[in-house]
């Protein structure tokens, strides 16, 4: 079975690709294709959030996003080195929902593994967020992983 | 499609397109930029423009068009060394490797995407006026920025489609005035020897100069298309083609609209309306309703600046965004939402920015100073853009040699030497003609020092230990 991870560069795409390896079992995996999306016309296309680079090229002067998805998407890959599948890295560009789940079909995933990045009220009352439009329209079965509930907050 | 395996780890090799999937194709780009640039000034200057030259004002557009076209033909050769979405910032750095210059050009950037955007926004009221009378100008403009920065917050407008669609609108407004520009010559009304009739204050070679250094306003915004510079399949081809393509075409509409304009509109009437295009279609010279077009045509014209708005507002949070990644602004500018990847404290601030000049333009008025915010504002943006166009070309002469290929694209020199001049002989008389807008330009650079000031003094606890600020840009540059 071929997997798609989706990556937006948020911690919480991370805890979705350890998720999947918390239950998933390696052997039934054939490949592991990791999928970071740039949103071209966005205010911040990519945002690394993951990658301890220090954001080397995401200067002003260098405002370089695919170098943050290639960064972003270093991080989630690294995360299946040595568990079994085969990992590929893909950088798309276009309407993260759309281009994730052309992924899919193009690679005939058996799984698509997706995070949500909000709780609650701004999931509700804004418009479908990405893990939403990929759970309506992907040609296979998909794994939104959420935020666990919030806590109260750490004082930083 | 294929793709990179993990070993070795991360590889994607930045120069192959085989792995990477761009999605700005050429015929997206021109329409991009047609779109920011058509937006920018035709519908909210014109009447100026008309009212500084008089019946000749075409001949003021065409070389505003002119010089502009040749600082993006600079732009166009620096994009396809350096396809990344920094803009000039990036470029001067390249060139001169002076961070308090690069500094000064990224604040001149911010700078005049806020007066920009204020600007439209005044432009946006005068049209809206015309749909619905009731609610106060400054409230509309300051509703019209606190909307566009929440639609930008959701990225509903990230759509490459929703973009085409609003530009193929406002080029559809343009159209009908050619329309009505080429019934009323079949009427045989057109006296075209309005077209040399200059109507200036001072000399016929100053009016000009002044209606050029307006003009410009309308090309600005043309340089946001660096934005997608990184996304634009195979740029150093698409890249030159597209941009000056784009700004070419703008450029004819612009001149053919002022044509018609000085052709069907007395030029007192242009000078003195708030929404100068109205009074083409209010004059009544196709057989439609003129309560229908007039409805009709301020709507397209509010769809126009607001395109024009929102890449201006996408500007001002990337830039932020990207100086606080670089430690020079504070970190929450960097923030990014959870669900919405956007960065919510760098768009609301620039909000905020662009609302507080618009009340302390509105409070001048009430204080009777007397400012045309919409003049001003066009005027702030034009003497930071022209500063900016001119350090650009500089840099562009001074790269090269550098970074080239086979397939860079490169500027004629003469023409890059002219686009200089051009500036800086505009930039002179700008500053000349409205020193005031001096107060202006002072607030917002010291706006962008106190940020940096802030950040000096308070930011250090966000950057890694032992790290002084910027040895990350020296290390790019290892």
């Amino acid at each position: 079975m071929h997997v798609i991870v989706a990556t937006d560069g948020s911690k919480q795409s991370l805890l979705a690709a350890q998720h999947l390896m918390a239950f998933a079992d390696p052997a039934r995996i054939s490949d592991v294709t990791v999928v970071a999306v740039i949103r071209p016309l966005a205010a911040v296309a990519f945002a690394d959030e993951l990658s301890d680079v220090d954001h080397p090229q995401t200067t002003s002067e260098a405002l370089s996003f695919r170098q943050a998805a290639t960064n972003a998407l270093a991080v989630i890959a690294a995360e299946f080195e040595g568990w079994g599948p085969t990992v590929h890295q893909q950088i798309l560009s276009g309407s993260p929902a759309n281009e994730i789940i052309k992924a899919a079909e193009a690679a005939d995933a058996g799984l698509v593994v997706v995070a949500a990045g909000s709780r609650g009220l701004s999931e509700t009352v804004l418009l479908g967020s990405t893990a939403q439009r990929v759970q309506h329209y992907a040609p296979c079965p998909v794994l939104v992983v959420r935020p666990a509930p919030r806590k109260r907050r750490r004082p930083s | 499609m294929a793709d990179a395996t993990i070993d070795p780890p991360s590889e994607l090799d930045p120069g192959g397109d085989r792995e990477l999937k761009r999605s700005i194709t050429g015929k997206l780009l021109f329409f991009y930029v047609l779109g920011v640039v058509l937006g920018s000034g035709i519908y909210v200057l014109i009447g100026l423009v008309a009212g500084a030259v008089g019946g000749a004002f075409w001949i003021a557009f065409a070389v505003g068009v002119t010089v502009a076209t040749i600082t993006g033909l600079a732009y166009a050769e620096l994009v396809t060394k350096y396809p990344q979405a920094a803009g000039a910032a990036l470029y001067v750095h390249k060139a001169f490797r002076n961070h308090p210059l690069t500094f000064l050009i990224t604040v001149s950037m911010l700078s005049a995407s806020f007066a920009a955007a204020g600007s439209l926004a005044t432009g946006f009221a005068a049209y809206f006026k015309q749909v619905w009378d009731l609610p106060p100008a400054l409230l509309v403009t300051l509703v019209f920025i606190i909307l566009l920065a929440i639609v930008n917050f959701i990225g509903i407008t990230e759509s490459v489609v929703t973009n085409m669609v609003m530009t193929l609108v406002e080029v559809a407004g343009l159209v009908i005035v050619m329309i009505i520009g080429i019934v009323y010559i079949g009427q045989g009304k057109a006296d075209f020897g309005i077209l040399v009739d200059f109507q200036t204050k001072e000399s016929a070679l100053l009016g000009v100069i002044a209606g050029v250094a307006l003009a410009f306003f309308a090309m600005t915004g043309f340089e946001n298309a660096a934005n997608v510079a990184e996304e634009t399949v195979d740029p150093a081809r698409t890249f030159p083609r597209a941009l000056v393509g784009g700004m070419i075409a703008a450029g004819v509409i612009y001149v053919l609209v002022a044509m018609v304009s000085a052709l069907t509109v007395p030029i007192g009437t242009l000078q003195k309306s708030d929404a100068a295009l109205l009074e083409v279609v209010k004059a009544g010279i196709l057989p439609v309703p003129v309560g229908f077009m007039t409805i009709l045509f301020a709507c397209i014209a509010m769809v126009a600046i607001t395109n024009t708005t929102l890449v201006a507002v996408v500007t001002q949070s990337r830039i932020l965004y990207g100086m606080s990644k670089e430690d020079v602004v504070p970190a929450p500018f960097g923030k990014i939402h959870a669900a919405r990847r956007s960065p919510w404290f760098a768009l609301i601030f620039a909000a905020l920015v662009v609302c507080a000049l618009l009340i302390s333009g509105w409070l001048l008025n009430r204080a009777g100073v007397g400012v045309d915010v919409v003049a001003r504002l066009a005027t702030v943006t034009v003497i930071f853009t022209l500063f900016i166009y001119a350090l650009v070309i500089i840099s562009a002469l001074k790269l090269r040699g550098q970074d080239e290929d086979d397939d860079t694209f490169i500027a004629p020199t003469w023409l890059l030497l002219i686009g200089i001049l051009g500036n800086l002989v505009l930039l002179g008389y700008v500053l000349y003609d409205d020193p005031a807008s001096l107060y202006w330009v002072a607030a917002l650079l010291l706006l962008g020092l106190a940020l940096f000031l802030l950040e000096h003094f308070f930011g250090k606890r966000d950057r890694p230990a032992g790290r002084g600020r910027g040895d990350r840009i020296a290390r790019n540059e290892a």
